[in-house]
């Protein structure tokens, strides 16, 4: 690591200390700036990967740093950031949701991953990197169920969700009718639902 | 593992070229409606049914992770704020106790409410039951009453009719007719005796 990058982490980190024991002494507004830094890697690669539901997720976000502002006097500072205990708070959230509702679980079983550096607490991770890492894993993931999939499948999931090319686009790109394209398209997204779950290694796991 | 949702889900995905049913068209065609919803508010529909949700949410799954569904700067904004919001308690998220003192947030606040009450009653019930203990125990005094005049109160018979024996040596049947004769002569005894005071008292001048 750069000493230049490595010194600004530190000073993050000093910094994160600070405002989080002048939260924990009343100024809860302290928690701003660490919640304005965390909602966004929160929301992308903890929350909306469990949900698939944007709504839902915008909600558990809030939830999530509520919960961490009501509870900052319980959080115990280890010389690491925050982010990990907000993360965790996250995924409970999440699970709540799927409890209460009553929906299946696919998804946020088939996002479970322990990311080593959270388990470790000599380590000084930075947060976003463990959130990039996370968002990694998450694609890697993505990448390998699709993998599984027919050639015409995964290109239908490409062209449509990942490059949000139009239906016209699409299917002018695969030489069909836009009808054959949807047909596709919704025979591509069964199949990778089908492998996603199938390969979760704690599905329906608790 | 059969999950609620996945009965549509669970069965075998055609290969591309099999030619598709009618019915697997117009969902097909309706899925892709909804997808373009979706693309275009960046939220998924609000009413669809569970078979399409669940597709939707892994359709928004893989958009998520490929970074296409980010927070807009404004919401996150908004959501931070409301989450301060509400966890102040609706109050000014800027706002703290004079001297640092931490602010209760409403939540928790509504939270301990129940055990505060709970424990205020289990308090005030100790204190009284300790009171009932330790308390000394007040002498029980009848309380005094005037001496009524001897005219008041109702006189004994025992000078008129004697000690009532109820002994009897005989059969059943006769000391029963005997007890009812021996009762009948002490009642008419009393009567005439209280007869005889109540002239007494009504014409003798004593009142």
């Amino acid at each position: 690591m750069a000493p230049d990058l490595a010194g600004d982490q530190q000073r993050e980190l000093e910094q994160e200390q600070r405002l989080v024991e002048e939260a924990q002494r009343g100024n809860l507004d302290a928690m701003r700036p660490i919640l304005e830094r965390y909602a966004q890697p929160l929301y992308g690669t903890v929350i909306l990967p469990r949900l698939g539901d944007a709504t839902s997720a915008e909600e558990v976000l809030r939830d999530t740093l509520a919960t961490a502002v009501e509870k900052i006097n319980r959080f115990t500072w280890q010389g690491k950031s925050i982010y990990p205990w907000l993360r965790q708070i996250a995924i409970n959230k999440v699970f709540d949701v799927h409890r209460q509702s009553k929906r299946s679980r696919r998804l946020a079983d088939a996002m479970v991953h322990e990311l080593p550096s959270e388990s470790d607490p000599t380590t000084h991770a930075d947060a976003l990197l463990i959130a990039d890492q996370e968002r990694q894993t998450h694609r890697g993931r993505i990448d390998e169920t699709m993998e599984l999939l027919q050639e015409r499948y995964r290109l239908a999931i490409e062209l449509r969700l990942i490059q949000e090319l139009s239906r016209e686009e699409c299917a002018k790109r695969l030489a069909v009718t836009i009808g054959t394209f949807d047909v596709l398209l919704f025979r591509a997204v069964r199949a990778f639902r089908k492998n996603f779950g199938e390969r979760a290694p704690n599905a329906g796991a608790s | 593992m059969k999950i609620d949702d996945d009965d549509f889900l669970t069965g075998a995905v055609p290969d591309p070229d099999t030619e598709p049913t009618a019915t697997e068209r117009a969902h097909a065609k309706a899925f892709s409606d909804l997808i373009d919803k979706t693309l275009a508010s960046g939220k998924l529909p609000p009413a669809m049914s569970a078979d399409d949700r669940a597709l939707l949410e892994v359709a928004t799954v893989i958009r998520a992770t490929h970074g296409a569904l980010d927070l807009a700067p404004s919401k996150q904004r908004s959501v931070v704020e409301d989450a301060l919001r509400q966890a102040i308690g609706g109050g000014n998220a800027a706002t703290s106790l004079p001297g640092g003192a931490p602010v209760i947030p409403l939540r928790r606040r509504l939270r301990t409410l129940p055990w505060a009450i709970a424990g205020t009653s289990s308090l005030v019930a100790a204190a009284a039951i300790v009171m009932l203990v330790v308390r000394k125990p007040q002498l029980v005094t009848t309380p005094q009453t005037p001496e009524m005049p001897l005219s008041w109160k109702s006189r004994p018979t025992d000078t008129l009719i004697g000690r009532i024996s109820t002994e009897c040596t005989g059969l059943v049947l006769d000391c029963a007719r005997e007890a009812t004769v021996k009762t009948s002569a002490r009642i008419d005894t009393i009567f005439s005796d209280r007869l005889a005071g109540y002239r007494d008292r009504r014409f003798g001048g004593k009142r």
